[in-house]
């Protein structure tokens, strides 16, 4: 497999950014995902990052080299996240359950496969154009999808998820896949910051343009200069599929010279999932910040 | 391919509200600004950018980390951390003081009170050119010491080690403060996990046990590097490093040149500091301030006629300039 893959993450206008990403692969198979921590509920970088934690770990226990069944690995190592949510927040008796969306794509052979449950996109662009897209689990496109035979009130909110990770009901997970790939296919995967400032023309055609190490960062950019002030955060993992670009770029990556045992991964696997203690996971990333600060504040006021 | 170090932020650039006017300084893990804050007050950005790990071209925002590199990284990030915690319960006028924390571009920044002034490296080589024979007054080295050993008994009560005392890390301030700098906690756990990372001692100021694996680390550790300190503040240049003093070990000789030019007592306790076995040294920051601030009568010796031959001597045999 060759592939090349740039993903960045901005923090917009909020106070912290709860949008995870990552991937990982071996030789035959990748995993790209990204998550969106949602806010008004508990600990949502703890939710995005355990999501996608919990699928690197089953992808590194499953791939050998290839994922036997890319649809049920998706719909359930998207479910086991879920259910690592309920469990965390039954486990320190929270009132209300972390919750994250997620995207997920299995990039194998000549294959992709991709699901998500929530507004979190992939966008599939071939030769310029929008091959495919996932349809949000919210209102107004679950209205759009149904072209308005089910009327809603007009009190719904239309950009209310009715699904997502951690919430009481059990998560809607749309499958697609698998679709063939054409070399110079190009994937995005991407949090509701950046297709809420631009619209699908506008990301097909900047993606279409130029390399996805350019690409990505110019979308996300253009987001947020969009969004203001007020912006939400921007994730963006953005994969070329056999792309023509030189060797030289940084983000090219040819698995075909990995071992059969290879498994590399941009994700830090979560305790009990084989990783070293003394590695730190997103969580506890910002905890120590948020640690470190208090410490400051303390000392401040000391020196009065 | 040569490996090129990640290129640092262009000035100008906003990173947490904080506007990059200049790169200060670059060393293994990090970049340090100058930069100023929304109130257009000077402050010094630390990122935190492993140049053996990390990767950016010119005119990124975002270090790129091979996956390969990733549990590293990780770790390196979790010393900065430890950096930062520790720096952010510190609250000493000779203690750089942290004044925010933040995560952007994936990565990490400390920011720190930005100190107007120079390095009491800067102070050494501008005093011994001067060629005089002392570099430095006693009476300056006694409080120059005196300060730093206050600062540095704060940090050892805090359950840390500084590990890279020399005098391009202590910063003397316009107000003339003794301000102790850049706290490598983060080089002693990174370079326990391979040789991927430059030498973490700095040659000369690193006592024998911080070449060892098996070394163990202590307020001793520190001590030793400040009588490193106080013997550059006296010869102009740094003593010879611990692995030449094991092999032969000419600190006595050295520093018997500066009898009568320092007291005997500057030289005994600097000495005493700088003993090969960390045992016989100090063994904390109190017992050493207790004797570098003992108000006696300075007693000077000269060297007797023997002394002086001997010197003499070995100073033909090594070639260097009596």
């Amino acid at each position: 497999m060759r592939f090349s893959v740039y993903q960045i993450s901005r923090r917009g206008g909020r106070e912290k950014n709860e949008d995870r990403m990552g991937y990982c692969y071996t030789r035959d198979s990748g995993l790209f995902a990204l998550a969106d921590g949602m806010g008004g509920h508990p600990e949502g970088e703890v939710a995005s990052q355990m999501s996608l934690q919990t699928m690197a770990g089953l992808f590194q226990r499953d791939a050998k080299p290839v994922i036997r069944e890319p649809r049920r690995f998706l719909t359930e190592s998207i479910l086991a996240g879920h259910h690592a949510l309920i469990r965390y927040a039954t486990e320190r008796a929270l009132l209300d359950t972390p919750r994250t969306t997620i995207v997920a794509c299995i990039l194998q052979g000549r294959e992709a496969y991709w699901a998500h449950c929530g507004d979190s996109r992939l966008y599939l662009v071939r030769g310029g154009r929008l091959q495919a897209r996932t349809r949000d689990h919210s209102y107004s496109e679950l209205q759009e999808s149904l072209n308005g035979v089910v009327p809603l009130g007009d009190k719904v909110n239309r950009n209310v998820l009715f699904t997502c990770l951690g919430s009481p009901g059990k998560p809607v997970v749309d499958l697609v896949g698998p679709v063939t790939l054409q070399p110079g296919d190009k994937l995005l995967l991407c949090s509701d910051g950046l297709w809420g400032a631009l619209d699908d023309d506008t990301i097909t055609r900047i993606l279409a343009e130029s390399a996805i190490s350019d690409a990505a960062p110019d979308l996300v950019e253009r987001a947020l200069r969009i969004a203001g002030e007020k912006s939400d955060n921007v994730t963006v993992i953005a994969v070329e599929w056999e792309s023509a670009e030189d060797d030289e770029t940084l983000t090219g990556i040819e698995t075909e010279a990995l071992g059969d045992e290879v498994f590399a991964s941009t994700i830090q696997a979560g305790a009990g999932v084989g990783s070293p203690d003394d590695l730190l996971d997103e969580a506890e990333i910002e905890r120590s910040i948020r640690e470190i600060n208090e410490a400051i504040k303390r000392s401040a006021q000391k020196r009065g | 391919m040569s490996k090129q170090k990640p290129a640092p932020l262009p000035p100008g650039t906003v990173v947490g509200g904080y506007q990059i006017i200049r790169k200060l300084a670059a060393g293994g893990f990090g970049v340090v600004y100058l930069a100023e804050d929304a109130e257009r007050r000077l402050v010094a950005l630390k990122e935190y950018l492993p140049s053996s790990l990390a990767e950016r071209s010119a005119g990124e925002l975002i270090p790129r980390v091979k996956p390969e590199k990733q549990p590293l990284y990780r770790l390196g990030l979790k010393s900065f951390f430890e950096e930062g915690r520790s720096l952010a319960q510190i609250s000493h006028q000779s203690v750089v003081s942290v004044l925010n924390f933040f995560r952007e571009n994936e990565t990490v920044y400390m920011v720190m009170n930005y100190l107007q002034g120079d390095t009491l490296q800067d102070f050494i080589v501008t005093a011994r050119d001067l060629k005089r024979d002392k570099v430095f007054r006693e009476s300056t080295i006694r409080s120059l010491f005196d300060e730093i050993l206050r600062g540095l008994r704060i940090v050892h009560q805090h359950k840390m080690l500084h590990l890279d005392i020399k005098p391009a890390n202590i910063f003397v301030t316009n107000e003339n403060k003794a301000v102790m700098l850049d706290f490598g906690a983060a080089r002693e756990v990174l370079s326990k996990e391979g040789n991927f990372i430059r030498p973490m001692y700095t040659p000369g100021f690193a006592a024998p046990e911080m070449y060892r694996r098996d070394g163990t680390l202590g307020p001793w550790t520190d001590i030793y590097a400040i009588g490193a300190c106080i013997y550059a503040c006296m010869q102009g240049y740094p003593p010879n490093d611990a692995p030449q003093r094991i092999e032969k070990d000419r600190l006595s000789l050295s520093l018997s040149r500066l009898r009568n030019v320092y007291s005997d007592n500057l030289i005994e306790v600097t000495e005493w500091c700088m003993s090969l076995d960390p045992l016989a040294r100090p063994q904390s920051v109190f017992a050493l301030q207790k004797e570098l601030s003992r108000e006696t009568e300075r007693r000077y010796t000269k060297l007797s006629f023997s002394e002086r031959l001997k010197l003499q001597l070995e100073n033909i045999k090594s070639g260097a300039k009596a």
